[in-house]
């Protein structure tokens, strides 16, 4: 037989040429993973639906949260405290605390209802105005309406304003009309509170829910995993296409997500807004920002790219050709 | 090339596969692997390419001894061998260029590189027109031709196959042993693990024969009329 030329072993690449084929490999599978979920279109959309409902039930919560606090924020007599005076205070002095008053800095207005005027305007809102003109004398005493600056606008300061106003000469008493604020706080803050649990439960099943999936996607995939290692590839070549997989699951379900939230408050915002303009004439529901959709979308990501992580783990090291 | 110091493989449960086994393939050898099932020639195949550990006794491939090769340095191992199997083990969601092309996708060959090695594999293999077909179009022998030029597109020293024509009409079988025996004409170093007797005497090659995992006989070349005495 003739003598064939001998083969010559390949050269092994040098660094740029596999760092280059690197680049291009994690390219490949970029594309390469997303066709897979294309190719799924059944299983892939209910994972990606099951992705974006559980984000996007606590993103809307959040921001209908956010939306209320601003409610309460542009509610201006919140927090008001009134000043009632000794109904012998003399003129003057009342001038001077008024002024003492505006010159204090957690102090923004100042108004002074004099006792003819609390009564006349009592008399015009109640329906005891008969009843009032009986009486030998005005009740009602003299009194300041303070409006703190916005910062003070809390149960906290408020109560030291209170308490500090409380020791001012010909001031008998200091009423703070908080409870509400103090209820609506207490509100806002219970149901923060469940957003944030329901967020993290909902964000762990998304965590799951990719997992899961990615988990099957290696269970189908065993026999090709065992022969590309027998070709002698390494696990991280083999666990790259799993990753990236659960990264588009991130992504798509995130902006999936974005959308249901964006499509649940434009449906909710007219008859919010009908709702809320009988409190305050100038709302106007707030749709989320530019930077809360980036963060919706990146925890997405984030927990798309750690769900299949987990699934990954030592899986694929575990699974040997045989 | 391929050297075997008294190994024994032991499988759980006790089953022996392989006892006390000596063998040395040189480089640049073409040997089969004969025996009926449970004789040890798959056990023999997999020790070589690290997919078991020998329970005694050493592996060397290439002088260096791979009985206790750390995990990671399996796929570097790996990657100077080509395994051909009896069910070709394609992978059906890509086609046959890229079924080819993986083992230089692994290792990190540049794309010209890449395009110009897997055409000269399935030149080689005759399959130059087929490399935009999904595998599952392919006839059997197709197949197992697309499973061998992904085995070799990669210049491997060593070539192993298991069962490679398990499958296969005998006409289509010869073609393969004839394509393995190009290979090991270039310098290959090939072993084919195969029962089909009849075949395998008219490639006049060295056989070695396994019964119950021991070696009865590993002569290095063999005619006809030896196989008559040995049957």
């Amino acid at each position: 037989m003739a003598t064939a030329k001998r083969q010559q072993p390949l050269a092994k690449p040098n660094l740029k040429t596999r760092m280059r084929a690197y680049v291009r490999d994690h390219a490949r599978v970029l594309l390469f993973s997303l066709g897979k979920l294309y190719r799924t279109p059944f299983a892939s959309s209910f994972t990606l639906l099951m992705i974006a409902i559980a984000l996007a039930l606590p993103a809307c919560l959040y921001v209908l949260l956010n939306n209320l606090q601003t409610v309460t924020h542009k509610l201006d007599n919140a927090g008001q405290i009134s000043l009632f005076l000794h109904s012998k205070t003399p003129e003057s002095a009342i001038e001077q605390l008024t002024n003492k008053l505006n010159d204090h800095a957690k102090v923004s207005t100042v108004r002074y209802i004099p006792a003819d005027l609390a009564l006349q305007e009592f008399k015009k809102l109640s329906e005891f105005d008969e009843l009032l003109e009986g009486l030998p004398s005005n009740p009602l005493p003299p009194t300041l309406v303070v409006t703190p600056i916005d910062s003070v606008k809390k149960i906290e300061p408020l109560n030291e304003l209170k308490n500090e106003f409380q020791t001012l000469a010909n001031v008998e008493q200091v009423q703070l009309d908080m409870q509400w604020l103090q209820r609506l706080q207490a509100i806002t803050d219970i149901i923060r509170r469940a957003i944030t649990a329901v967020g993290i439960m909902l964000g762990l099943s998304v965590l799951l829910v990719v997992g899961n999936s990615i988990r099957l996607d290696i269970e189908n995939r065993r026999a090709e995993i065992e022969v590309t290692k027998l070709i002698g590839a390494s696990d991280r070549f083999i666990r790259r296409p799993f990753l990236y997989g659960g990264m588009w699951f991130g992504l798509l379900g995130g902006v999936l997500a974005l959308l249901l939230v964006f499509i649940v408050l434009l449906v909710i915002k007219q008859p919010a807004q009908e709702l809320i303009g009988l409190y305050n004439s100038d709302f106007v529901l707030k749709l989320p920002s530019f930077t809360q959709s980036i963060s919706l979308v990146g925890s997405s990501i984030f927990l798309g790219l750690f769900g299949s992580w987990l699934a990954v783990g030592h899986r694929i090291a575990k699974i040997q050709p045989s | 090339m391929i050297e075997l110091q008294n190994v024994t493989k032991r499988y759980p449960g006790n089953r022996e596969a392989l006892t006390h086994l000596d063998l040395t393939i040189e480089q640049g050898e073409m040997a089969f692997l004969t025996g009926p099932s449970g004789a040890g020639k798959s056990t023999l195949l997999k020790l070589i390419a690290a997919i078991e550990r020998p329970t005694r006794g050493q592996v060397f491939i290439n002088r260096k001894n791979i009985t206790k090769i750390p995990k990671r340095k399996v796929p570097a191992l790996r990657r100077h061998m080509g395994v051909v199997f009896q069910d070709h083990h394609l992978l059906h969601d890509r086609n046959v260029f890229d079924n080819v092309s993986l083992p230089l996708q692994i290792a990190g060959f540049a794309q010209v590189d890449i395009n110009r090695r897997v055409r000269a594999a399935l030149d080689k293999v005759d399959l130059l027109d087929k490399e935009q077909m999904m595998p599952i179009t392919l006839s059997g022998g197709e197949q197992q031709r697309v499973g061998i030029a992904r085995a070799v597109v990669h210049k491997p020293a060593i070539l192993l196959a298991d069962e490679p024509t398990g499958n296969l009409d005998p006409e289509l079988s010869a073609e393969i042993m004839r394509l393995f025996s190009d290979f090991n004409q270039v310098g290959v170093t090939v072993l084919i693990a195969s029962h089909d007797l009849e075949l395998i005497k008219r490639m006049q090659k060295r056989i070695i024969r396994l019964r119950a995992g021991e070696c009865i006989d590993s002569q290095k070349t063999h005619s006809a009329q030896d196989f008559e005495i040995l049957n």
